[in-house]
């Protein structure tokens, strides 16, 4: 029985869970941290404020506001849940994008540009396409489609660039989030393109719900009142489990495993490398334009065009919700939802007390951090108990393939010591 | 007897090791002399390895002791090892690919004068080291553009700059050529002579015996014996190694040449580092169904690119490849695939995807057939069904059987697997690039009938080899490649390793040669 405990604990994921664990505890303390130094240094701040902004930081979700002797209350908080899960939408999409292109071993910091380009052909569609003449549900999907093609296309450049010119995507895609950036704010203030859908504009917000398109909320609504959820988070997770089965079921997701494990014995095997780098850049940049397509078909956000001389950070908040779930599409859902419960802590903040919502950004921050050093933590988590417990069983998968000769991992525990029988003992 | 004990400059008493489900290293007693060169021989998974890690502190033993000079020690870490004088060469290099030899050498080690390398003060004592030991290197040259020999003499290099006097080599001659080999002997035999001391893991019983003063043989992680090389010979160290008698010579009947599988005519391959040059040019020969034909010759003399340039990794730059009577000069390593399997020379790199499972990898060429695959859905149980029965019917031995993460098992294993999927691939050609390289006897042994048995059942095998006894003992004909031509057929029968040996070093061509006109 210790064997089989040793054994789930020396499991290479349970170690990766445990890390991003890690992460997300180290993140929330900082943030701690930081309210308490804040608290103490602001006179109109005390302690028992900072004690009180603490307590929203881990628990913000399940805030329920202030009793009438003014102390914080504590309990299920719906329509905190229910914004928790729309926001979660885009990031569980953009951490998709970012995980899919890690697992074929590209970097897709494209993510905001394909979530730009997503952005402007959703809501082209959804405001042009006229609703007198066409149904409003039909419009919804057209313009879902749309946005998810527009990422994927925006996608594919740097995988085409990487694949013929072996130029390396992460440039590649820098320099095209740019020309996003700037593309969509040509397309939405200079261009003719903008007079498709300037007749459903207000002063200058474009939002889809003046063309009468919204997402369906599936009842949602009813379950979490007073909340802006929808039937997007239904997608995004329908999503995350498709992508799941598409990497791990198929011989798709084989062949793009395969090429980022190990681009040469993918090639080796005749696998074609460069179509397949293609092919996970243009899956990752159409989950990408699904995010923006989800978020601004939603009913309730709307889209300024002057704010996009910057990029969007859902699209840059994805790497941490790929990096947090260590690539796992299942695993992307929960971080998606951890890091919308952030924002929701925030609002919270503002709130509740005098503390302002950028201290979840410096939690986000430093979990941002803290997840690209969950490589590390894992190490750790290695080479604390090698350290410890030189005979227990993390030892072996600790040290693994160091030595070709040293040993069997863990679960070699046959009857027979595999590795020192005789090689060829039965080919006489 | 006393006067022994003082000689032992290192002495492992009663090491014990122990992974889950294995003992590694059962009550292991090694003594190393000052000025000795002491082989430690053993198979894959014997512990040799872990023996060797526990002495330069990567693993802590469960019980015994380590005893320098007679006082105990403790190593906890390779930098008490190398406080200790221990140094090690590693049988996969520890080197930096993008930085020069020197800066390999002197790395860790860098001299320096108020925060700034002194470059030139390492360059003398390195240079002054490699002349006085004969290991020419070229100490401006990046470490990803020289030869496996050169960076291993690198390694060597970076030992003696650190004044280690007690040397451990981790299967050095795995990655050289014949030259290479002798030179590596000639160098240890100076070390020795120096004072001292040092450690050779290798399972290769030719070069035991050659150079060796002592071995100390391993079996199933057990202590066996430690005999004196003079007064032992290598069937019976293959023996005590085994536990069974070995057949060290291959057993085959004469070969029945069938049609024309292979037909290679004038092909070149370009160079990678030398832009203006071929590394294979115009080269033209033909391989039958039901023989094993051999190319010869030393590392890096197109042997490489030759099989890229069949197996379609490389593009060719010229000449025709007919495989099967279908011309695939230029078809994809897809199409080619259908006709030929292909051992690589890099398991690593080629062969095996590491980070998958050894099922995953049984079928990296399969997994598109309809056995495999229904709509694009990978059938698990069938891949799992199958893998099984590769792993019972090639006797590949991993730690979870189809589960096991390649990453995770023996070199040996991983070979084993590769040469599983390859043959039972069952197609008209084989391509197996140095095969046996870093295995242990038992497995070339095994690797060897395996390839007879393929050539029996009338399959074409172009093997290439670097290993003069494998060529001479294996094949029905001799290609020797020098320079990317091939300057040579020989039938073993008719040829001595000498005359091989000079076609391998260009000092002879064969006069009907008539590529070169």
């Amino acid at each position: 029985m210790k064997q089989s405990a040793n054994g789930l604990l020396s499991r290479d994921s349970t170690k990766t869970v445990l890390a991003s664990l890690i992460s997300i505890l180290i993140g929330l303390v900082v943030g701690s941290v930081i309210i308490l130094l804040v608290g103490l240094a602001d006179p109109d701040l005390s302690l028992s404020s900072a004690w009180e902004g603490i307590r929203l930081v881990f628990g913000g979700l399940l805030s329920t506001g202030r009793d009438a002797a003014g102390a914080l209350t504590f309990g299920f908080n719906p329509t905190n849940v229910g914004n928790m899960l729309f926001r979660a939408t885009p990031l569980i999409l953009t951490g998709l994008s970012v995980a899919v292109a890690f697992k074929t071993g590209l970097f897709n910091i494209g993510a905001p540009g394909q979530y730009l380009m997503g952005t402007a052909a959703s809501l082209m569609l959804a405001l042009g396409i006229p609703s007198e003449t066409v149904p409003t549900g039909l419009i919804w999907c057209i313009a879902f489609l749309g946005g998810i093609l527009a990422g994927a296309i925006w996608g594919c450049i740097p995988g085409l660039v990487k694949a013929l010119l072996n130029i390396n995507e992460v440039l590649a895609c820098i320099m095209t989030n740019w020309i996003a950036a700037n593309l969509v704010t040509w397309m939405f203030d200079g261009s003719d393109f903008r007079n498709l859908v300037e007749n459903t504009k207000s002063g200058y917000i474009y939002k889809t719900s003046y063309n009468g398109v919204e997402t369906a909320k599936l009842g949602l609504d009813k379950l979490f009142p007073n909340s802006q959820v929808n039937g997007g988070i239904v997608i995004a997770i329908v999503m995350a489990i498709l992508v799941y089965i598409l990497m791990t079921k198929t011989t798709l997701g084989y062949e793009l495993k395969a090429c980022g494990s190990n681009r040469h014995a993918a090639r080796y095997a005749g696998i074609r490398d460069k179509r397949n780098i293609v092919l996970s850049m243009a899956i990752a940049g159409g989950l990408s334009g699904a995010a923006a397509a989800l978020y601004y078909l939603s009913g309730n956000t709307e889209f300024f065009w002057s704010t996009y001389q910057t990029l969007p950070a859902i699209g840059f908040n994805g790497i941490p919700v790929a990096l947090l779930a260590a690539s796992n599409p299942i695993g992307v859902v929960f971080t998606g939802c951890f890091m919308s419960m952030l924002d929701i802590v925030g609002l919270q903040l503002t709130n509740l007390t005098a503390y302002n919502e950028y201290i979840t950004d410096v939690i986000i921050a430093t979990i941002v951090y803290l997840s690209a050093f969950s490589l590390v933590i894992r190490m750790l988590l290695s080479g604390r108990k090698k350290h410890k417990t030189a005979v227990s069983v993390e030892t072996a998968s600790a040290a693994g393939p160091v030595p070709a000769e040293a040993a069997p991992p863990a679960e070699a525990g046959g009857p027979e010591t595999d590795g020192t029988e005789e090689k060829g003992g039965e080919a006489t | 007897m006393r006067n022994m004990q003082a000689e032992n400059i290192i002495e492992m008493l009663h090491i014990t090791k122990e992974f889950p489900g294995i003992i590694a290293n059962d009550d292991i007693t090694l003594q190393l002399r000052k000025g000795e060169i002491h082989a430690l021989l053993g198979e894959n998974g014997a512990g040799k390895s872990t023996l060797m890690s526990v002495l330069f502190g990567l693993y802590q033993p469960e019980a015994g002791e380590i005893r320098k000079n007679g006082k105990t020690v403790r190593i906890d870490d390779p930098n008490d090892a190398t406080a200790l004088g221990i140094g090690m060469v590693h049988q996969h290099f520890k080197l930096i690919e993008v930085f020069t030899v020197l800066d390999n050498i002197i790395l860790g080690a860098e001299t320096t004068r108020m925060g700034f390398l002194q470059k030139r003060e390492a360059r003398r004592k390195v240079e002054e080291l490699s002349e006085r030991y004969g290991l020419k290197v070229d100490l401006d040259a990046k470490v990803e553009d020289i030869t496996v020999g050169m960076q291993q003499r690198v390694e060597i290099l970076k030992m003696l700059c650190r004044d280690n006097e007690i040397l451990i080599f981790d299967e050095p001659t795995a990655v050289l050529t014949p030259q290479e080999i002798d030179e590596l002997m000639a160098t240890m035999r100076e070390f020795a002579k120096e004072g001292k001391s040092i450690l050779f893991i290798s399972h290769k019983l030719n070069e035991i015996m050659a150079v060796a003063d002592r071995v100390t043989v391993l079996r199933k992680g057990k202590c066996i014996g430690t005999v004196e090389t003079k007064d032992t010979d290598k069937q019976s160290l293959s023996n005590m190694m085994v536990g069974r008698p070995v057949q060290l010579e291959v057993e085959k009947g004469p070969a029945k040449p069938g049609e024309v599988v292979l037909h290679v005519d004038g092909m070149s391959v370009p160079s990678r580092t030398h832009r203006k040059r071929s590394a294979v040019n115009d080269v033209s020969f033909d391989v039958r169904a039901g023989e094993i034909v051999c190319v010869a010759g030393i590392d890096g003399n197109g042997q490489t690119e030759l099989v890229y340039g069949l197996t379609g990794l490389e593009k060719t730059s010229g000449g025709t490849v007919t495989l099967c009577g279908h011309d695939i000069s230029h078809a994809s390593i897809r199409q080619r695939n259908r006709y030929l399997s292909h051992i690589p020379e890099d398991r690593h790199k080629h062969g095996l995807i590491l980070d998958f499972t050894l099922e995953q990898n049984m079928v990296l060429q399969k997994y598109r057939e309809p056995r495999f695959q229904h709509l694009g859905f990978i059938k698990e149980g069938e891949v799992r069904a199958y893998a099984q029965q590769l792993i019972e019917q090639y006797d590949v031995r991993s730690g979870q059987g189809p589960i096991t993460v390649a990453r995770s098992m023996s070199g040996g294993n991983q070979q084993k697997a590769i040469i599983a999927r390859e043959i039972d691939r069952e197609l008209p050609l084989i391509v197996a690039v140095q095969p046996t390289r870093g295995l242990d006897v038992g497995a070339i042994e095994y690797i060897h009938k395996q390839l007879v048995a393929e050539r029996d059942r009338g399959r074409a095998v172009l093997l290439v080899s670097l290993e003069l006894d494998e060529v001479m003992s294996l094949s029905d004909r001799i290609l020797v490649m020098y320079e990317g031509e091939i300057v040579g057929e020989l039938d073993p029968k008719k040829t001595s390793v000498q005359e091989l040996g000079l076609y391998m070093a260009g000092a002879k061509r064969a006069a009907e040669g008539g590529e070169s006109a």
